[in-house]
C-alpha cells in the first residue's frame, strides 16, 4: 500500500528540478531560501554505496531463505552415501531371508522325524492311518512355520524401512544443520571483512579529507597558473590513487581470505558429514543385525519346538486321550511361546522406533537452532546496514550544510514529496560527494 | 528639466532595485524563519511517557499469557485468527487509553510553543538537514512543568510548506488496485525465487536468481505503478504551484501547521 508513497518519496523532486539549480557554479540565494536534496540519489553517489548495496542484497537473500546451499550442500556425496547404505541394508535382509528359509527346511525335516518317533512310541505308528496323521501334522507344521517365517520377515522388513526412513531424515537434517552452520561462519567472516573494508575506506577518506579540501580550494583559485594547477591536480590524483590502491589491495587480500575460508569450511563440512553419516550407518546396521539375529533365534526356537507338530491339526478321534492331551498341551505351549515372542518383538520394535523418533526430533531441534541463527544473522546485517547508512548520510549532510551556507539557503529538508519552488541542492551535493572520493 | 549625473545614477539604481523587488522569484522573498522542528524521540523520555510505556509493557505481558492460554485451546485457523484480532484490539485500546491523553497534551504544548515563536509549521527533526528552529527543549520543558499547557488562541499562520497524506492518496481506488496487483505479483515472484534459491548450487546461481527477481519486480513496478506515480507527482506539483508553496512534504513528517493539499491532489488525480 505504501508503494506509491515510497516511490514518490524516493523520486521527489526529480521531475521538476530546475536546470538552473543543477548548473555549477550555483547562484547564491537570498537569505531565507528553502532548499531540499534527494537523499536517495545522493546515497547512490556515495563511494560506499556499493557496500550498502551488497548488504542490501545479503539481507534480501536471507529474507528469501537463501541460506545453506552455497557451501553446505554436497548433494552428490550424500546420494552416494545413501545408496551404499541402502545396498548394505538390502543385502542384510536377503541374507536373513535365506538363513531363515534354510533353517525352516531343516527344522521341518527334524520335526517330521520327531513326530513319527512320538507317535511310534505311543504305539500308533503301526496302525493304519498313522502315516496320514504324521503327514497331516507335518503339513500343518509347514504351514505354521511358513506363516511364522513370513510374519517375521514382514516385521523385519517394516522395521528396516522404518529405520532407513528415519535415518535418511536424520541425515538430511544433519546435512542441513551442518550446512547452515558453515554458511553462517562464512557469512560472518565475509561480513567482518566487508565491515573492515567499509571502515578502512571511510578512514582513508576522512584521513585525506583535509588535504583534499585544501587542494580543491587551490584548484578553484582562478589566479593559479597552468603549472601550479597541474601540480595540484597531480597531487589530487595521487591521493585518489593512494586510496584506491590501498582499498583494492585490501579487497584482494579479503577475497583470497574468503576463498581460503570457503575451502576450509567445505572440507570441514565434508569430513564432519562423512563421519556422522558413517556413525549413523553403523548404528543402523547394528540395529538391523541385532534385529535379524533376534528374529532368527526366535524362529529357531519356534520352528524347532515340538509344539509345532500339533498346531492347528484336526486330530483323528481314534487317538488315545493321553496322546491327544499331550499334543494339545504342546499346541498351547507353542501358541503361548509364539504370542509371547510376538509381543516382545512388537515391544522392542516400538521402543527402537521411539528412540529413533526422539533422535530425529533432537536433530530437527538443531534445525530450529539454525533458523534462529539465520534470524540473528539477519539482525546483524540490518544493524550493519543501518550503521553504514548513518555514516554515509552524516557525510552527505555535512556536504549539504556547506553548500547551503555557501548559497545562503537557510533551511534544507529531505525527503520532500514535491519540490515546488524550493531550491534543489542535490546535483551540487552529488558533485562534491563524488569528487571527494573519486 | 536637467538631471545631474549623480541624480541620474541614483534614479537608475532606484529603478533597478524596484524592478528587482517586483520581478524577484517569490522563493527569495519567502520567509523560512517560521519553520520549526521537534525531536520526537526526546518526548519518549518525558516521565509521563515513560510511565505510560511501563504500564503498557506490563499490560502486554499479562495479555501475552492470556493469549497463549487461549490459543492452546483453539485448533482451527479461523478461531485462531479471531483470537489474534481480539487481542490486537485489546492492546490497541489500552494504547489509546494510555497515550491518547498524553499525545493530546503534547500537541497542545507543541502548538503553544510554535505559536509563541510565530512558527507556521513544525516538522520532524529527521527531515531537517539545515536550519529551522529546534523547539524540542521548549516542548519538553512545558510538558515537564506544572499544570497544563495553554493552547494558543489562534490557528497557525498560512505556511509555505505544504503536505499530503499519502496514505489517503493510496486509498484512491485505481492506486489501491495497482498496489494490490503489485503486491500479489511480488508475493508470487518471491515464492518462485525462493524455490530457485533452494536449488541453486553456486554463488553465481544464487546471485543470478536475486538479480532476476529484482529486475522482474522493477519492471512490473514500472509498468503497473510508474504511470500512477507520475500522475500523482504532477498533481502534487500543480496544486503546490497554484497555492504558491515552496515545498511539499509527507504528512508523516509533519508535526504541526503546514498547508494541507491532500484533498486538492486527490480531486486532481481522480
Amino acid at each position: 500500500m505504501l508503494c506509491i508513497a515510497g516511490i514518490l518519496l524516493g523520486l521527489a523532486g526529480c521531475a521538476h528540478a530546475s536546470p538552473a539549480n543543477s548548473a555549477a557554479p550555483a547562484p547564491t540565494a537570498a537569505p531565507g531560501a528553502l532548499g531540499y536534496v534527494r537523499m536517495g540519489d545522493l546515497v547512490k553517489k556515495h563511494p560506499l554505496y556499493s557496500q550498502l548495496a551488497r548488504l542490501d542484497e545479503d539481507v534480501q537473500a536471507i529474507q528469501l531463505r537463501a541460506v545453506g546451499e552455497r557451501i553446505a550442500r554436497s548433494g552428490a556425496d550424500i546420494a552416494v552415501e545413501q545408496t551404499r547404505l541402502q545396498r548394505e541394508l538390502d543385502a542384510a535382509v536377503e541374507r536373513t531371508r535365506k538363513a531363515l528359509a534354510a533353517r525352516q527346511a531343516d527344522y521341518a525335516k527334524r520335526e517330521q522325524a520327531a513326530l513319527a518317533a512320538a507317535l511310534g512310541a505311543a504305539g500308533t505308528a503301526s496302525r493304519p492311518g498313522a502315516g496320514t496323521i504324521v503327514a497331516g501334522v507335518n503339513r500343518a507344521g509347514q504351514r505354521q512355520a511358513q506363516g511364522v517365517a513370513q510374519t517375521a520377515a514382514a516385521n523385519l522388513q517394516a522395521y528396516r524401512q522404518q529405520v532407513v526412513e528415519q535415518d535418511t531424515r536424520a541425515l538430511q537434517a544433519l546435512q542441513h544443520s551442518l550446512g547452515e552452520s558453515a554458511e553462517r561462519m562464512y557469512r560472518s567472516k565475509a561480513e567482518q571483512l566487508q565491515k573492515n573494508e567499509a571502515d578502512f575506506a571511510l578512514q582513508l577518506a576522512t584521513g585525506d579529507a583535509a588535504e583534499r579540501l585544501s587542494l580543491r580550494t587551490k584548484l578553484s583559485n582562478l589566479a593559479l597558473d597552468d603549472a601550479a594547477r597541474a601540480q595540484v591536480k597531480a597531487r589530487l590524483d595521487a591521493l585518489d590513487r593512494k586510496e584506491s590502491d590501498a582499498l583494492a589491495a585490501m579487497k584482494n587480500r579479503d577475497t583470497a581470505t574468503l576463498a581460503n575460508e570457503q575451502t576450509v569450511l567445505r572440507d570441514r563440512l565434508k569430513t564432519e558429514l562423512g563421519r556422522q553419516a558413517a556413525a549413523l550407518r553403523a548404528q543402523t546396521l547394528a540395529k538391523l543385525g541385532r534385529r535379524g539375529s533376534q528374529t532368527r533365534q526366535d524362529l529357531v526356537a519356534q520352528l524347532g519346538s515340538p509344539a509345532l507338530a500339533g498346531a492347528g491339526v484336526a486330530l483323528p478321534a481314534s487317538l488315545p486321550p493321553d496322546l491327544r492331551a499331550k499334543l494339545d498341551a504342546l499346541h498351547k505351549k507353542y501358541q503361548s511361546d509364539f504370542n509371547g515372542d510376538a509381543n516382545r518383538t512388537i515391544a522392542e520394535f516400538q521402543k527402537t522406533r521411539d528412540e529413533l523418533a526422539k533422535r530425529y526430533r533432537e536433530l530437527a531441534g538443531i534445525d530450529a537452532d539454525a533458523q534462529a541463527g539465520a534470524n540473528k544473522q539477519l539482525a546483524t546485517l540490518q544493524r550493519q546496514r543501518g550503521e553504514l547508512y548513518e555514516q554515509m548520510v552524516a557525510q552527505i549532510e555535512s556536504e549539504v550544510r556547506a553548500i547551503a551556507q555557501k548559497r545562503g539557503v537557510n533551511v534544507v529538508l529531505s525527503p520532500v514529496v514535491a519540490p515546488a519552488r524550493g531550491i534543489d541542492l542535490t546535483d551540487e551535493a552529488a558533485k562534491d560527494i563524488e569528487s571527494l572520493h573519486e | 528639466m536637467r538631471f545631474s549625473f549623480r541624480e541620474r545614477v541614483v534614479a537608475a539604481l532606484g529603478t533597478f532595485i524596484l524592478a528587482c523587488v517586483a520581478l524577484a522569484p517569490t522563493v527569495l522573498a519567502a520567509d523560512v524563519s517560521d519553520i520549526g522542528f521537534l525531536d520526537q524521540t526526546s518526548l519518549s523520555n518525558v516521565p509521563s511517557f515513560v510511565r505510560a510505556n511501563r504500564q503498557l509493557a506490563l499490560y502486554k505481558s499479562d495479555l501475552d499469557r492470556q493469549f497463549a492460554a487461549r490459543m492452546r485451546r483453539i485448533r482451527d485457523s479461523s478461531g485462531q485468527s479471531r483470537i489474534v484480532q481480539e487481542f490486537q484490539n485489546k492492546l490497541a485500546q489500552k494504547q489509546r487509553e494510555l497515550f491518547g491523553p498524553l499525545f493530546t497534551r503534547a500537541q497542545v504544548a507543541i502548538a503553544s510553543v510554535a505559536s509563541s515563536k510565530n512558527l507556521s509549521v513544525v516538522v520532524d527533526k529527521r527531515i531537517v538537514i539545515v536550519g529551522g528552529q529546534d523547539i524540542t527543549k521548549n516542548v519538553v520543558d512545558l510538558l515537564n512543568g506544572p499544570g497544563e499547557p495553554i493552547p494558543p488562541v489562534s490557528t497557525p499562520p498560512p505556511s509555505s510548506v505544504g503536505y499530503v497524506d499519502q496514505a489517503q492518496i493510496d486509498r484512491i481506488p485505481k492506486i489501491k488496485g495497482a498496489n494490490d496487483d503489485f503486491a500479489r505479483f511480488q508475493a508470487q515472484q518471491q515464492q518462485q525465487a525462493q524455490q530457485k534459491l533452494r536449488s541453486a548450487k553456486t554463488d553465481a546461481d544464487r546471485q543470478q536468481v536475486l538479480k532476476d527477481y529484482q529486475a522482474t519486480l522493477a519492471d512490473k513496478q514500472k509498468q503497473l505503478i510508474g504511470p500512477l506515480v507520475d500522475r500523482t507527482r504532477d498533481a502534487i506539483a500543480d496544486v503546490a504551484k497554484k497555492k504558491g508553496l515552496l515545498l511539499v512534504i509527507d504528512r508523516s513528517n509533519l508535526i504541526y501547521g503546514g498547508t494541507d493539499i491532500t484533498t486538492d491532489v486527490t480531486s486532481e488525480i481522480k
